[in-house]
């Protein structure tokens, strides 16, 4: 027996230790019903029972909006002061830790992306476990629940089992120890999900489903709202664009979320578009997604989380396709 | 070298030395970076830059002169967005600022003892003058060098007065053409009138053991390209250099995807035959 079990009353000391390690942020549903990664404080309820945020916390690591160059005339481009204060996000569910392993790869692989690396560095996970609603298929969860995080929070009839998983974990383990119960370590949870093994098999395959006559339904379908990427917690493209101030001087140049179903996502200089259509924007997310390009070439990067299936006002889903292929079998 | 030198994040300065313009919408500009000793910039043909123009924003452009000139480096541009149109406003000595060089190049090394045939479209010229210009100073190393150049017509001809210096070269053979036009004498050049791959089939060059560098807008690779192959040179042997919008350079952004290949950090230089059956390659 360890003291590892955190009790359903004694969330609140548990939210009031892990604030002294950083500013807490967390899944809130917040006044316009929508759940959300928020700070949260007095007054504010973490949820610990959600089946997914709207947002993805990939606004954590890549907001929306990011200063990324500075230029004055005398001092030419320059990058931002890095201070990001120490972050403590909890309440993530796999599926999103997932996410966040998988941005960490593209932006902090082979070559490191300093405004990234520094909003990582002072953040810290807190994973919680979760049960599928109808729209998620995320794979085999014990990966995550033992590397994907600093610390996991697994449910119990008796409330959560806490699990650390780095040096920066331990520590806030330890700091919890006063308020926490014995309780039997649970070995990590692993589930299976026939989707997903698909999706992963199909991918091995290199497989475009070029033939499939869903490209054209989808395409007939789409509104191009980028809603789907907006909320995926893996997509990450992103536009440069740069804001000159009033002063006719100094500029500003940011880092925007760009989506690849927006019809200038593929344009060239003159006009010439490589991507004029939507079914070839379709597929061309459909590469990213489950096949990768560039660094991330041959890593699907869905991590089953739902959220495109929920959000999409049209009902398009791509699952569709790799559903087509097993009822052909 | 810390992140704030790291010339493929920050942009650095450079000074604008010389402005030539070749048509009303495109210039020539021959940029030198500020303190290069530190930064001595070297690069590949096919590479290419991100330029940046304050409060415009950045724009990738290929590098259109040869490598080493004496640490400065040219550049082909035509107005056809706002940044290149801020651009077109500086004069020498204004500034602008620069990001790498990125992508890959044309593999010269694995080029040693082949004939080269470059077959440029349009603005498709700047990548291969840089290489036509790099091929010649290590002329020694291959074997038949011809250009083929088609325009539009003849006032888009870029580079006319180098193009009369290079047609009187006996160690290289050149092939102009345009879309529109009669057939006329263009102070001292002589100019086809018809498509490049019209051109290609009435001219005499050796295809074996050649290597094909082709440039262009998308079109021209779409009736080129089966043209080369007809012609015995096999689509390893067919190097392209890809247009795409690409916004960081560094293979983030996500814009610049051919297939699984990424434009900036795989390319902007493929072998046809990486670039078959992938749908919207070309």
């Amino acid at each position: 027996m360890t003291r590892n079990l955190l009790k359903h009353d004694s969330i609140s000391d548990f939210l009031e230790i892990l604030a002294t390690w950083g500013k807490l942020h967390g899944p809130v549903l917040t006044d316009d019903g929508v759940t959300a990664f928020r700070p949260l404080g007095p007054g504010i309820d973490l949820l610990l029972d959600y089946n997914r945020t709207l947002v993805p916390p990939k606004k954590y690591l890549l907001p929306p909006r990011d200063a990324v160059l500075f230029f004055a005339p005398n001092e030419g481009y320059r990058q931002p002061a890095a201070a990001v204060p120490e972050t403590i996000l909890v309440g993530l569910h796999p599926c999103d830790l997932q996410g966040i392993a998988y941005l960490d790869k593209a932006f902090m692989g082979d070559r490191i992306d300093p405004l990234y690396r520094a909003r990582r560095t002072a953040l810290t996970l807190i994973g919680l476990s979760c049960e599928p609603d109808e729209y998620c298929f995320c794979d085999d969860l014990s990966v995550t629940e033992t590397h994907g995080c600093d610390l996991f929070m697994r449910r119990s009839p008796d409330g959560f089992h806490l699990r650390s998983n780095t040096p920066k974990g331990k520590a806030i383990l330890d700091s919890l120890t006063p308020i926490l119960a014995e309780g039997e370590p649970l070995p990590a949870d692993s589930r299976t999900c026939d989707m997903a093994a698909e999706i992963r098999q199909a991918s091995d395959r290199g497989e475009t489903f070029g033939e499939s006559e869903l490209w054209g339904e989808f395409a007939g379908l789409c509104l191009s709202c980028g809603a789907c990427s907006l909320c995926c917690p893996t997509c990450y493209c992103f536009d440069i664009r740069e804001y000159g101030a009033l002063n006719g001087e100094t500029a500003m140049r940011l880092r925007e979320w760009d989506n690849c179903l927006f019809k200038d996502h593929g344009e060239v200089a003159g006009g010439f578009n490589f991507r004029k259509n939507r079914q070839e924007r379709f597929q061309y997310r459909f590469q990213h997604k489950y096949l990768g390009f560039g660094p991330t070439r041959g890593i699907v990067s869905c991590v089953g989380c739902g959220r495109c299936r929920v959000v999409c006002p049209v009902g398009i889903d791509l699952l569709e396709l790799f559903k087509e292929i097993e009822d052909e079998r | 070298m810390s992140d704030s030198r790291d010339m493929t994040i920050v942009p650095l300065p450079a000074t604008i030395m010389g402005r030539k313009a070749m048509t009303a919408d495109t210039a020539l500009y021959r940029l030198i970076l500020e303190n290069s000793e530190k930064d001595r910039f070297d690069f590949n043909p096919g590479q290419f830059i991100q330029l940046s123009v304050p409060s415009g924003g950045e724009v990738p452009i290929t590098l259109a002169g040869p490598p080493l000139l004496q640490n400065s480096f040219e550049l082909c541009v035509r107005r056809v967005g706002h940044v290149t149109e801020m651009l077109h406003h500086l004069l020498p000595p204004d500034r602008v600022w620069v990001r790498g060089p990125f992508g890959n190049g044309f593999p010269l090394r694995e080029w040693t003892g082949r004939n080269i045939l470059l077959i440029a479209g349009g603005l498709g010229i700047a990548p291969l003058r840089s290489l036509l210009y790099t091929l010649l100073m290590h002329r020694g190393d291959f074997g038949e060098i011809t250009l083929m150049y088609g325009a539009r017509e003849t006032s888009a001809i870029l580079f006319k007065d180098e193009l009369v210096e290079l047609s009187g070269r006996r160690d290289m053979h050149l092939f102009l053409t345009v879309d529109f036009a009669k057939e006329e004498s263009l102070g001292g050049l002589t100019c086809n009138t018809g498509l490049l791959p019209t051109l290609l089939k009435g001219v005499n060059f050796s295809s074996t053991g050649t290597v094909a560098a082709v440039c262009g807008p998308p079109a021209l690779y779409k009736c080129l390209l089966e043209e080369l192959q007809e012609l015995g040179i096999p689509a390893e042997l067919i190097y392209l250099s890809l247009e795409r919008r690409m916004k960081c350079g560094i293979g983030l952004c996500c814009h610049c995807a051919v297939g699984d290949l990424f434009c900036c950090s795989d390319g902007p230089v493929f072998r046809y035959s990486q670039l078959k059956g992938i749908s919207g390659a070309i």
